[in-house]
Order: structure tokens, then sequence, then C-alpha cells
């Protein structure tokens, strides 16, 4: 009897163990050198040499670039994320409407979604080459303008190009969830509102939003965490350059810990990326939730 | 419910708000499809176009002459042949890991109540904060240490752990769908716990389970950055590193480079579709309810 009870409260660790140890040894065992790195002094070639405390913090954050580095990264995390939410969530109301087509306009949207960022932002490069680029074509031709532009005249202008591949690639993630919410909704709200009087910007404000909302914040946080982390996209168009113009954390860490042989501020950037990252999105969580419970 | 919105649209139609309304949809919807289009359409026909062509002076939407070729001499030019098997190796493999791993959890997580279990949940979001490329240094470190550095095996391992989160959502958000009922009278009849999930739920869960798989595989399929660092012998790298191997230092192909890339591309895409209708409803579900 009681090894039985034994076996009853065992089992269901039994069944997450398999999950726990393949996060235990290659997620958790990294996050953990890492923070170990970040407080040790690092041979070039990799060897730790022993505890430094907050030094490579240090040097990361006395770091000429670092400042930029970190701005970029603020710029690029909420331009992109905010944008594709918006533009994201104004496609979902419009592809929830009934219309001839809407399946293969679905499938077509989700094609940026499931296309490899590198290969996106390959095409995009060449798109936007200021020589050869298919843009200044397509422009011509269409007659929109007469000559050639010059579409990356500065390094601005390179990263904003990159926030729009940014932002076209997040899009139909949002797009998706907040359709997924749409589609729960009884459309009785919107007819007995429409009875009461209500206009487009009324319903929108009190019914499609505080319902659509867990949606929107589940897509929200993930994009946080996930356009922060993005790596592909700046390393394909600009590798961060010119001088750290367009440089986002992880690129820059990228470049410390394999072009430079400095693991040791790499690793303490990452940490720093880490807490920015939790601060961000348990704020966001919070507020969310909050807003949540008044509503209901 | 869908009946009476088209009724809805039928009725309402006719008046002339309704019409401006119908031809602003259609004409947001055929932008979208545009926009969404363009890169693929660059991707295509520069695929086609020779090299002096793209290089010229004189822009062209379509290529002058049709180079089909290009698409034969990528083959000879690159192993794109061993490119594409590592590629099936690593997402194969990551994905039955992934499965294999998350079924059992996702179980335990929607069919039995245990202590940790929100401790668990909290992890798992807490894995998805961390991106490969910023744990580098730390993956790099355990596959020293498992002398697995250079191995396709180590992309196998990477992609199966960072995908274990979205698989755990997924196919827990699917069997929460699922009434325990049958499993319950499967082991009144029996069976125990592991025999009524495989021959009950699993059975049942089929199309969430194939969203999952899908799922995984194609995000591993286009993993780019960790495969980028640990791999160094040629012949290890997928397809995404692989095909780099046309954008050169001084002289980028970009007739080769987009045709490899196009032959990278139109497989996962068309998985995609396939599961895009289930993918989201899982996510949400799993993800937001406790």
């Amino acid at each position: 009897m009681k090894k039985k009870k034994i076996m009853k409260t065992v089992t269901p660790y039994l069944w997450l163990l398999p999950s726990i140890l393949l996060m235990l040894i290659f997620i958790l065992f990294p996050i953990f050198e890492v923070f170990r790195t970040s407080l040790s002094e690092v041979s070039r070639a990799g060897i730790i040499k022993g505890f430094t405390g907050l030094d490579n913090f240090a040097k990361v954050i006395k770091g000429p670039t670092f400042g930029l580095v970190l701005k970029n990264t603020v710029v690029w995390t909420i331009v992109v994320v905010g944008l594709s939410t918006l533009i994201g969530f104004a496609l979902a109301m419009v592809l929830n409407n009934e219309f001839r087509g809407r399946k293969i306009a679905r499938a077509i949207v989700v094609f940026p979604w499931a296309t490899s960022l590198i290969i996106q932002a390959g095409v995009w490069k060449f798109i936007i080459d200021s020589d050869y680029g298919t843009l200044n074509t397509l422009f011509m031709k269409l007659g929109l303008i007469s000559k050639p532009m010059n579409w990356t005249p500065t390094p601005g202008a390179y990263f904003a190009w990159e926030c729009w591949v940014g932002i076209f690639v997040t899009i139909p993630f949002v797009t998706f969830c907040v359709l997924s919410g749409l589609q729960s909704i009884d459309a009785a709200y919107y007819e007995s509102a429409t009875v009461d009087g209500a206009g487009f910007w009324d319903k929108l404000l009190h019914i499609t939003l505080p319902l659509v909302r867990s949606s929107l914040t589940v897509s929200t946080v993930l994009n946080i965490i996930y356009v922060f982390n993005s790596f592909p996209i700046i390393w394909t168009i600009t590798k961060g350059d010119p001088a750290n113009r367009t440089d986002t954390l992880v690129t820059y860490l990228y470049k410390q810990a394999f072009y430079k042989g400095r693991t040791g501020e790499a690793a303490a950037i990452s940490v720093i990326g880490f807490l920015i990252l939790c601060i961000c999105a348990s704020v966001y969580m919070v507020l969310s939730l909050r807003k949540e419970e008044q509503d209901a | 419910m869908r009946k009476s919105k088209e009724k809805m649209y039928i009725k309402s139609a006719r008046t002339p708000k309704e019409k401006i309304f119908r031809v602003l949809l259609y004409a947001t919807v055929i932008l979208l499809v545009l926009v969404t289009l363009y890169p693929y359409f660059v991707m295509f026909t520069t695929a086609l176009k020779s090299r002096a062509e793209i290089y010229s002076m004189k822009g062209t939407l379509l290529p002058i002459d049709w180079e089909w070729e290009n698409f034969a001499d990528i083959w000879k030019l690159a192993p794109l042949g061993r490119y594409f098997i590592n590629s099936i190796v690593v997402s194969g493999g990551a994905t039955a890991i992934a499965i294999i791993c998350g079924i059992p959890a996702a179980y335990a997580l929607s069919r039995m109540k245990f202590k940790g279990k929100k401790f668990f949940l909290g992890l798992v979001i807490v894995s998805q904060m961390f991106a490969p490329v910023v744990l580098l240094v730390g993956i790099y470190k355990i596959m020293s240490m498992l002398h697995l550095t250079d191995t396709l095996l180590a992309l196998v391992f990477i992609n199966a752990a960072f995908n274990q989160a979205f698989a755990i959502w997924l196919l827990r958000g699917t069997f929460m769908s699922i009434s325990p009922e049958m499993e319950q009278a499967a082991t009144i009849d029996g069976c125990n716990q592991l025999q009524a999930m495989i021959k009950v739920l699993l059975p049942v869960a089929a199309p969430g389970i194939v969203t999952a798989l899908i799922f995984v595989f194609i995000n591993a399929w286009n993993e780019y950055t960790v495969a980028l660092t640990l791999i160094s012998s040629d012949i290890l790298k997928p397809l995404t590193v692989g095909i780099t191997v046309f954008n050169g230092y001084n002289m980028i192909e970009w007739q080769y480079l987009f045709a490899s890339s196009l032959f990278a591309t139109i497989p996962v895409v068309a998985l995609f579709i396939c599961i895009e209708k289930h993918l989201v409803g899982g996510l949400t579900s799993g993800g937001v309810k406790g």
C-alpha cells in the first residue's frame, strides 16, 4: 500500500524526466555556464582562470560603443514589436472578414513565418542594393521614381531597412495569434452593439480588444523575446557595421565571443541582455494581466 | 455561426457604404498579398537570370533569358545534396527527440496533479527567454565536454531542447482539449497509464501531434546561428549555412544564392501551409491556460 502511494507521487516526475533531462543539459547548463563565465577571468582560448567579480560587466559597460549598441537594441525591439503588432492586428481584422479567396490569402500571409530568416534577409539585402537592387527597377517601372535611388545612404537607413525586414517576418505570427482570438468571438456581440448604435471604434475598443487581449499578450511577450534575441537579419544585411552603428546586443556579443575572443565580456553581455528581457517581459505581463482583471 | 455571418453579408451588401467597404477590403487584401509575395518573386526571377543580367546597370523585372540551368549548376558548384541530407538529419532527429520527450511531459501536465507543476511550466517559459545565440558560449562549452562540437548530433540536441517548450505547449493544448474519460475507461479495462495513452489518447490527438512535429521540423530546418558556430567542416553544414557559400566576400552570386534558397524554402513553406490552421489555436490555448 505504501509502495503504491510512493509510486503515485513519483509517477508524474518520471513522465517529465526525459523532457527535464533534455532541457537541463542543453539549456540550463549553458545558462549556468554563461553566468559563471560572466563572473570569471577567461583566457583567449576560453579557459576559465578564476573569479573576477563584476570586472567583465564593468569592461562591457565602459566600452565606447556599448551605449550605442544598447540604444540600437531598444529601438530595434520597440520598433519591430510595436509596428508588427499594430500592422499584424489590423491585418487580422481584415482577414477575419468573409471574402473570396480568403483561404489563399491566409496561406500566402504565413510565407514569411515559414521562411528561414537568413534567406528572407538575403533577399531584402538584394532588393535594397543601391547598384543592382530590384526595388529601383520595380519603382521605375511603376513610374514612382525616375532615376535609381540610393536606399541606404546612411547607417541609419540600413538600420531602418533591417527593422522593416524584422517587421515583415514578425507580422504573420501576430496576425495568426489575433485571428485565433477573433474567431472565438461570438458575432452576436457585434450585432447587439450595432443595434445599440455603436460605431466601428466603439466596437473595436469595447468588444474586440478586451476579447483578444490574451492572444495579444502571448504574441507580444514571445515577440519581445524573439526580436530582442534576433540575430540573422542584422548579421546578413550589415553584420552590425559600419563601426557598430547597426549592432544590437546579440550581434555585438557574437563578435566579442567569436571574432575578438573576449568570452568573458560576451557572457556578461548575455547576462545584461537576459536581465533587461526579464524586466521587460515581467512588467508587460503584470500590466496586461492587471488590465485583464480590471476588465473582467 | 458562419452561416449567419454570410447571410448578414448578403443582406447588407446592398447598401452603398457596404459596397465601398467591400472594395477597400479587396484592395487591402490584394496589396497585402503582393507585398508578401514580392521577396519570393525577386528570389524566383533572380534565380533565373544570368550573372551578367543581374550586374548590368539596366535592371529588369523578368529575366531576358530564362536560365533554367542555374538550378542544375548549383548542384555542381556546392555539395547541396550533402547539405540537404544534413538538414534532414538535423531536423528529423531534433523533431523525433523533441516529440518523444514532449509527449510524456505534456501528458503529465494535462492529466496529473503534482507538486511543482507551476514551477515546471515557469521553467519552460524561462527557457524560452534564452535564444541559443545568447547562450552560444555555454552551448559551446557543453558540446566540447561531450565531444560533440562539429557534429550533426550537437545540432540535433540543441534544436530539440530549444523547441521543447513549443512542443510541450502545443501538445498540452491538444491533450487538454480531449476528454480523459476514454483513457479512464481503458484503465478500468486493465490497461496501465502508458498503454492507455498510446492506444487511446495518441490516435485521437494525432492532428495536434502532427502539427507539433511539423512545427519543430521547420524551426530546426531554418535554424542558422548555432549551425554557423558549431559546425566547421564543410560537409556537415546544413542548408541554411551551406548556401551562404554563394555569398562570397568579393562578389555575391545572387542567382545561385537564390536558386538554392528557393530549394531550401519551398518544402518548409509547403509543410507550414498544411499546419497553419491548427498551429495558433494550439499555441495560445496551450500557453495561456494555467
